[in-house]
């Protein structure tokens, strides 16, 4: 239930200049928020390039995505950041890591073309570049215990393919889309309470649940288990609506078949070149 | 690469094909005139191409019209029509692709609409609005004289991928053209600036100089933009709209170039319009421009720019063709409707939402909005952008909402999370459905702002259209 007396997270926000490209400042915005419609204080501490935060300080830590050129950036940055940064982790601080910052939260990311980016290594993952981007919407089935299963809906654009060792799980499997590396059907990456993905979309808006299991985590990590919530479940409910309709968009999208015009398009390609048809070309 | 037409005698058979290629688009076209289907602006190039994939290499090579192509993310569209208005004032006939169509199948529509049963072409100019992804394909057949870019913004990464990649891209693009063509860029973006330092081709810059506008740092986080060379934060002296401005990097001392067009004095008109000074080659210039904003003033002077490559720049000509300029359609376009007002705005990307968002807040009154967007080719699939629009600055003076298109849900959900409250928004997906229930909402003397993609805002218009409240595409 909720608790009379006032309760209050601490947001550490990372690198919010570098890493704003496609709208992940949602994501912080779904979070406080939702903390605000329920009466939970919240405070954000922005810590850009040269800047290393008080990790001990912050219940909820969010690392968002950028291009390989700004991704090079935060890198070089993390070195002064990543001890404290995985102290924190390891004290149960609770990450939300989005596309570039998944990628340095893994040991390394290798571009095509480029030298390597070494990562932090917090999390027992490594990317490889791939010459294809995994563009589209993407939905993941998600059990982080508790409250149950899950879909997790939303866009990935990424040509790192991430593969994870025996120390990290997948945040959920893939339904449709590609995920972590096209190939294993797995999304994202789990560790304590760091929550990875290549969802932007950006993610929390439309996943409420996740958003709120972060806020539960966070709310435990600073008040610990007496008398504070340990499941979604003792959050006061909100009325979900919009994002029950967004959530159920994002899903369908995900789930249509090709599109009609790009399977006329590849079909009219066929017979134009000659190349005989999809059954026979296989 | 396939054979070029002109590099050898045609066969009667390749002739055949070019002229059956010209014919069916044209057909087309004229098919999709008489049955009101939206003017036909992709699909004769569509079918042009599908019989003689050449057409447009063969029509561009064959005309003896100067050719510039216009790409880059914001303002092709208004920088295009002044361009063609400068160009006609001083009597050149211009062939365009005027209605936004901008992709392969577009470009080759204007190329089969102006070209007669030959494969020739009458035009002066050939202007075209080039997207930034088909500059890559499209640049190669058309071989252009000039190439201008206007700007890159974050816009429809999941389009194009990466914002420097996109440079590059367009990059490769400006390096392939020959030493007599020239290539327009904005001094001010520090992305564009950077492109193609080893083209042989002409290079021409055009920005701003005026001290007394813009801010001392880029507003939005997702404005950053970083040294193209070095990575290095880059210091601006000053900044005019989202990362244009006079920039220099700390780390490498590569600064914004000299510039060839300058704008030294901006001035908003009590008409709405805006009054600039602007150094060009071929002297100083005072424009008075019926366009709000200092984005139109950047437009203005891309135009100025690209008429002086074009070798089409008059000053006092100039200067008449850009005061008698029109905003293009859903510009803030004024539109009657039954004794009803709609000002209608396309928005795209973070950049130009803000931009709009700024102009309609300075507007007095209440707001009834109508916000709607569609996942297409187009319009892209991604609207994660839509995070990053000043929405927030706009929920307070709302007084009515209707949120429309095939992404409703999720122009809602943004909404919600900018404030507005979900029980007094309509989530109405069909475009027919939500402008009535949109206009039932508005007074007769309050206007109804519309913001859309590009789909559904050329949707609103077909109804509108429908209506006898606006005239079609092609007649614009």
């Amino acid at each position: 239930m909720e608790q009379a007396a006032p309760r209050t997270v601490r947001i550490c926000h990372l690198y919010p200049k570098l890493f704003s490209v496609a709208g992940d400042r949602g994501n912080l915005r779904a979070l406080t928020s939702r903390c605000a419609w329920r009466g939970i204080g919240y405070s954000v501490d922005e810590a850009d390039v040269g800047v290393v935060p008080d990790f001990t300080e912050a219940d909820l830590i969010l690392l968002h995505g950028g291009q390989d050129t700004e991704m090079r950036v935060a890198a070089r940055d993390l070195g002064t950041k990543a001890g404290p940064l995985r102290e924190a982790i390891e004290g149960g601080a609770v990450v939300l890591a989005v596309c570039a910052g998944y990628q340095l939260l893994g040991k390394y990311y290798a571009p095509v073309g480029a030298p390597p980016i070494t990562g932090t290594g917090v999390l027992d993952a490594i990317t490889e570049g791939g010459s294809t981007r995994f563009i589209g919407h993407i939905a993941v089935a998600c059990d982080l215990g508790g409250d149950g299963q899950h879909s997790l809906v939303g866009f990935e654009n990424h040509s790192g393919r991430t593969y994870l060792g025996s120390g990290a799980t997948p945040l959920g499997r893939v339904i449709t889309g590609s995920g972590n590396n096209g190939e294993d059907g797995n999304e994202g990456a789990r560790y304590r309470d760091v929550y990875a993905t290549y969802l932007h979309g950006p993610v929390l808006p439309k996943n409420p649940w996740l958003t709120d299991h972060l806020i539960s985590r966070a709310l435990l990590h600073r008040y610990g288990q007496l008398g504070a919530p340990d499941s979604v479940a003792s959050l006061a409910s909100l009325a979900d609506q919009t994002e029950s309709e967004a959530h159920a968009a994002a899903l369908r999208l995900a789930c249509r078949p090709a599109g009609k015009w790009r399977a006329v398009m590849a079909a009219g390609k066929q017979l134009a070149t000659g190349k005989g048809t999809a059954w026979t070309s296989r | 690469m396939r054979g070029v037409a002109a590099d050898r005698q045609a066969t009667p058979a390749e002739r055949l094909r070019f002229a059956l290629a010209l014919a069916a688009g044209k057909g087309t076209g004229a098919a999709g005139r008489l049955l009101n289907v939206g003017g036909g602006t992709s699909l004769p190039g569509a079918v042009a191409r599908r019989i003689d994939p050449l057409v447009l290499q063969k029509v561009a090579s064959a005309s003896t019209a100067r050719k510039a192509m216009i790409t880059g993310s914001n303002g092709k569209t208004t920088t295009c029509r002044m361009l063609a208005a400068i160009a006609r004032n001083v009597g050149v006939s211009v062939a365009q692709n005027r209605t936004g169509s901008n992709l392969l199948h577009g470009v080759t529509s204007v190329a089969v609409r102006e070209a007669d049963m030959r494969g020739r072409m009458d035009a002066g100019l050939l202007l075209l609005e080039v997207d930034e992804a088909t500059m890559r394909r499209a640049v190669p057949e058309v071989v252009p004289d000039v190439i201008l870019v206007t700007n890159i913004f974050r816009d429809q990464l999941d389009r194009f991928g990466e914002l420097y990649a996109m440079a590059r891209m367009l990059e490769a693009a400006v390096e392939t053209l020959p030493p007599r063509a020239a290539a327009v860029l904005n001094g001010d973006d520090p992305l564009v600036a950077s492109l193609a330092r080893h083209a042989v081709a002409r290079r021409l810059y055009y920005g701003l100089r005026v001290p007394d506008a813009g801010t001392d740092v880029p507003e939005h986080a997702a404005d950053t933009i970083r040294c193209v060379r070095c990575l290095h934060a880059l210091d601006y002296r000053r900044v005019y709209l989202s990362h244009l401005g006079d920039y220099e990097c700390p780390g490498c001392g590569s600064r914004r170039p000299d510039l060839d067009v300058a704008v030294t004095e901006v001035r908003s008109s009590p008409t709405g319009g805006t009054d600039a000074t602007i150094e060009t080659p071929a002297g100083t210039m005072r424009v008075h421009v019926p366009l709000p904003g200092l984005h139109n003033v950047y437009n203005t002077a891309a135009a100025l720019a690209g008429a002086f490559a074009l070798e089409t720049l008059d000053p006092a000509s100039a200067q008449s063709a850009l005061a008698g300029l029109r905003p293009a359609f859903g510009r803030l376009e004024e539109i009657k409707a039954d004794g009803r007002l709609i000002i209608l705005s396309f928005v795209k990307n973070p950049t130009s939402y803000n931009a709009t968002l700024r102009m309609i807040l300075q507007r007095p009154g209440p707001k009834h909005v109508l916000a709607a967007h569609s996942n297409t080719p187009v319009d892209g699939e991604d609207f994660a952008w839509l995070w990053d629009v000043d929405l927030e600055d706009l929920v307070p003076d709302l007084t009515s909402l209707v949120v429309s298109g095939t992404r409703a849900e999720e122009v809602a959900l943004r909404l919600k999370y900018a404030g507005a409250d979900p029980a007094r928004m309509r989530v109405i997906p069909g475009r027919e459905a939500a402008l009535d229930a949109a206009l039932a909402r508005v007074p007769p003397d309050e206007p109804l702002y519309i913001l859309a993609g590009y789909t559904p805002m050329r949707e609103f218009r077909r109804i509108m259209q429908r209506r006898g409240w606006v005239p079609p595409f092609w007649e614009e």
